[in-house]
């Protein structure tokens, strides 16, 4: 079972560096635009453009690793009066609530996103990015790798409700003390 | 068929009850959102949902919030708020409370360039917490310090709740960031004048530095370390105010100015590397996602609350409240405080504001001055027990010794003041108006 | 039979329509011939038959997402401007306005009497979607500048918020191109981030305090000589319509063209009126060797924008013949009463 928790988690955690990735380039990418037309009043559209698109695989792919890393918000005012098992049974509707709502709307904008492919679309303005698809691919995508995660931890809790004492950690590289 | 009202009140309910039994909030909210679409529409309200995600994902001024985060991460993880903080406190060490000021001055100036609470709270409370035990400051005064100088930076510009805000109420983030500026002063400068006034009626609550510890430096040392830890985070404020002023940067693209002053100051004080990247990068992603996380898991429950005639029950109720705009604004500013006792700020302004707002535009209220009174509503939320973010982030980081009690104890003279802050808004909306009207925004 | 045709008539439809600006937006959601006021009148003329819920942008779904969003049947209906569909029909601009192209009394010919509304709904039918003409906002607007332009040079270099195909054009003059949300205009250029700002008219231009932030009033319409607001509706849902309550819906919509096109001109003169006494606002028309240009730069684009697409040629050719034809006539009849 820790294999198998892993090996999803793992997943998460590849694509979410990938968001990480996506970051530093926001970072850099609007500061150059600022700079680049400041200084020499440059500023193409496309680069412009590629300002937003960066944010929706940083958002859509950091869903599943935030929880991953825990980071999800929640109010522990009773929870951290539960016993341990029922802490776990908690675990455990959380997660399967979360594959749940991963699911529904990973189905529900496979039409969107397919609609968006048929037509080929596009940037309206000249000069734009072209293939709007695949910035729209990412609902899905962020929402699948939530449905991997939701299971993960599914699974996580079953062990625990089954002995308390099991502890399926994930395999953080990095510390998370930096939350929100 | 189930009445729709009975649907929402439901939905609102469910949301709660989910919440209370640990489940993450957003997951709360998509379900609750999710069952009472269903039951009051059957699918066909949700074809419209992805739509609605893209929306969100794709919203051009949300791209400040990475920015944003990323510099305070990376001020966080290099330390320069942490020497900033000690070079100010021995500054200021003669004076009974000085401690204190110093570390609401350093809340001012790290929420002048950067607008992100957990950061700052966490850091200044890793820092001080125990010095102050030390130097005999009583528990719940340097809690209460501690928390209302970390959450100061939402009030002050730049901000994150504003930029959330001004896309709210539809009005520019340059007007919302003018708007809040002498807000934010008012308020650091009356917790300042608390604590002065605690220093001479309860001195024994906030001890000065004893004249020995302070001896160790001379004079001029002092300043030249204030001179060079100071320099650092005051660049910044000037690189994210000052672009906006001085024509450089649109106020969205002003936070990349500050992520990279960040990375630079990083880089001059030869902390940069690639560990230091990593652990700021994976800090951003995961407040950035869970920020984004609350945003989209609010399409479904926002979504159905409109199309179950939500917003209808909301002015309805509106409408049965005497006493007009004044009325209006005494109820919003009560519910946002209630709420604010279990609620994010983030579900507060995306879930509950937007009800209220066509209420407030029938009555032709200054939506600027309306978002920086709901902004200092927030604020305040932040530090409100049980549920202040900003609590539970100093609960992190406390030594064993501060219990939940002091904590508490503390914030309640803090929402007191910002209780006050709100009254004095309110009195004199040009303390808002003033400086956006001037400047033209 | 007789009873039948009753059933059918008394029956009523619920639609939703959804817009691209947001709450509150003059002219845009509200007044006179808005699309709110269009569905207030069919409201009106079916006796309740048809029920139209208007949602601005944002209350349902973004502002852009509405041809998605009818193509799909989520909604029945969208306000908008075609050429916001550019990315999906590049020929679907021509529906709102060219650059250098007709003004509203030719653009309305064109429209319903020459092959405009028959070239639009046959562009349309493959994505299931059907349109009209529902309002006008007549001439827009050069822009605001923070310098006065003089000669084709000035533009090397300046920084100007314009979106669609004038950008394009001016790019190629050297100015640079910086998309803002109408939010970020006046911030941007008050300080001094962008040089000059194109939004939409006077009246609109003054609500957002442009001429706080910049002086210099340009009134050349070129780049906008007319814009067509869209009404666009589901055709599966239209084709399931009575003859009837299409027909209501026709003629509430060229009701609003007038009546949004009548508003518009009047509000535009008090405003701008009000801009150039009260408010130290220079207007004036672009000089012309800027203005001849510009329409060498946007002759040369668009041509090659209709030869790289074949749908866009078929609207180009039809456009561009009706634009000669109705230009002989202005020339004589409208010019030289203008100059009067
Ligand atoms: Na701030
Ligand atoms: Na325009």
């Amino acid at each position: 079972m820790k294999s198998v928790v892993h090996r999803l988690e793992w997943l998460v955690e590849s694509l979410g560096g990938l968001a990480r990735l996506c970051i530093l380039a926001l970072v850099l990418l609007v500061a150059t635009n600022v700079i680049l037309r400041y200084l020499f009043s440059i500023g193409p559209v496309a680069l412009q453009e590629l300002e937003w698109h960066l944010v929706s695989p940083i958002a859509l792919l950091g869903l599943s690793y935030s929880m991953k890393h825990r980071a999800d918000v929640r109010i522990d005012f009773l929870y951290e009066r539960f016993p341990a098992r029922l802490c776990a049974a908690s675990d455990l509707i959380a997660a399967l609530l979360t594959v749940a709502v991963g699911a529904i709307i990973a189905w529900l904008s496979l039409a969107y996103v397919n609609q968006a492919y048929n037509l080929n679309e596009g940037s309206p303005d000249p000069g734009g990015l072209p293939m709007r698809y695949l910035l729209k691919a990412f609902i899905p995508l962020g929402f699948l790798l939530l449905v991997i995660q939701g299971i993960a931890d599914s699974l996580r809790a079953i062990a625990r409700i089954h002995d308390p004492a099991t502890d399926l950690a994930p395999e953080n590289k990095l510390s998370t003390e930096t939350s929100a | 068929m189930i009445a729709h009202e009975w649907i929402v009140l439901g939905m609102i309910a469910g949301f709660l009850g989910l919440m209370l039994i640990g489940i993450p909030v957003a997951i709360s909210l998509a379900v609750s959102g999710f069952v009472a679409g269903y039951l009051g529409f059957g699918t066909t309200l949700f074809s419209l949902m992805p739509a609605r995600l893209y929306g969100v994902v794709t919203n051009y001024t949300l791209l400040a919030i990475p920015l944003f985060v990323f510099m305070g991460v990376m001020l966080e993880k290099s330390k320069v708020a942490e020497n900033m903080l000690e070079t100010i406190g021995k500054a200021m060490g003669g004076l009974n409370g000085g401690m204190g000021l110093a570390i609401i001055l350093v809340g001012v100036l790290m929420g002048a360039s950067t607008g992100i609470v957990g950061a700052t709270v966490v850091t200044v409370g890793l820092l001080t917490l125990p010095a102050l035990m030390r130097r005999g400051y009583s528990n719940s005064v340097s809690c209460g310090v501690i928390c209302s100088s970390g959450t100061l930076g939402q009030i002050i510009p730049p901000s994150l709740v504003l930029i959330l805000l001004s896309d709210i109420v539809g009005e520019s983030v340059g007007a919302l960031f003018a708007a809040a500026f002498i807000p934010g002063l008012v308020l650091a400068l009356i917790y300042m004048a608390y604590l002065l006034v605690l220093g001479v009626i309860k001195p024994e609550t906030v001890p000065a530095i004893p004249a020995s510890e302070r001896d160790d430096i001379d004079g001029t040392t002092l300043a030249k370390k204030l001179a060079a830890d100071v320099f650092p985070p005051l660049m910044l404020v000037i690189a994210v105010l000052g672009s906006i002023v001085g024509g450089i940067a649109a106020p969205t693209e002003a936070a990349s100015m500050g992520a990279l002053g960040a990375l630079i100051i990083a880089l001059a004080t030869r902390r940069l590397n690639w560990p230091l990247m990593k652990e700021t990068l994976h800090g951003t992603l995961v407040i950035t996602a869970m920020v984004f996380f609350i945003l989209l898991c609010a399409q479904p429950f926002s979504l159905s609350f409109r199309g179950l005639g939500g917003e209808q029950m909301v002015h309805t109720l509106f409408e049965m409240l005497p006493g007009g705009e004044f009325g209006a604004i005494l109820f919003l500013m009560a519910l946002l405080f209630v709420l604010g006792f279990f609620l994010e700020w983030i579900e507060i302004s995306y879930i509950a504001l937007p009800m209220f707002l066509p209420v407030f535009m029938n009555y032709g209220t200054d939506m600027v001055w309306l978002a920086i009174m709901v902004a200092m509503n927030l604020q305040m939320s932040f530090l409100t027990p049980p549920f202040g973010w900003a609590l539970f982030f100093l609960k992190g980081v406390a030594p064993p010794g501060i219990t939940t009690k002091d904590i508490y104890l503390g914030a309640i003279p803090f929402v007191l003041l910002q209780a006050l802050a709100l009254v004095v808004l309110f009195q004199f909306p040009a303390l808002v108006t003033w400086l956006p009207d001037t400047i033209g925004w | 039979a007789p009873a039948l045709v009753r059933a059918q008539e008394s029956k009523s439809f619920n639609f939703k329509m959804t817009n691209a600006y947001p709450p509150g937006s003059p002219f845009y959601v509200q007044g006179p011939g808005s699309p709110t006021d269009f569905c207030n009148k069919v409201k009106a003329m079916s006796g309740g038959r048809l029920n139209i819920s208007h949602f601005a942008a944002g209350e349902l779904i973004p502002a852009l997402e509405g041809f998605n969003a009818v193509a799909q049947g989520t909604v029945e209906m969208n306000a908008a401007n075609a050429y916001f569909w550019a990315g999906n029909i590049p020929a679907a601009q021509f529906f709102t306005t060219v650059p250098f192209g007709m003004n509203t009394q030719g653009m309305m010919a064109w429209l319903y009497q020459g092959d405009g509304l028959k070239l639009w709904h046959e562009l349309y039918e493959p994505h299931g979607l059907i349109a009209f003409p529902m309002g006008n906002t007549g001439v827009q607007m050069t822009g605001w500048f923070r310098e006065p332009i003089e000669s084709v040079k000035d533009l090397d270099g300046l920084k100007m918020r314009i979106p669609g195909l004038a950008g394009k054009v001016y790019s190629e003059l050297g100015v640079s191109v910086r998309l803002l949300p109408g939010g970020e205009i006046f911030p941007a250029l008050e300080r001094g981030v962008i040089d000059a700002a194109e939004f939409v008219g006077p009246f609109q231009d003054r609500r957002l305090g442009l001429h706080n932030a910049a002086k210099y009033y340009y009134t050349t319409g070129w780049h906008e000589p007319t814009n067509v607001t869209e009404l666009l509706i589901n055709k599966e849902v239209w084709d399931s319509l009575p003859k009837d309550l299409q027909m209501m819906i026709q003629m509430a919509a060229q009701a609003s063209v007038l009546e949004s096109l009548s508003w518009s001109e009047a509000n535009n003169a008090d405003a701008l009126k009000d801009l150039v006494e009260n408010e130290g606002v220079i207007a004036q028309p672009l000089p012309e060797p800027i203005v001849s240009r510009l329409k060498e730069v946007t002759d040369d684009t668009l041509a090659s924008m209709a030869n790289a697409d074949p749908q866009m040629k078929k609207v180009y050719d039809s456009y561009m013949t009706f634009k000669k034809k109705h230009a002989s006539w202005a020339a004589l009849s409208e010019k030289p009463l203008l100059n009067l």
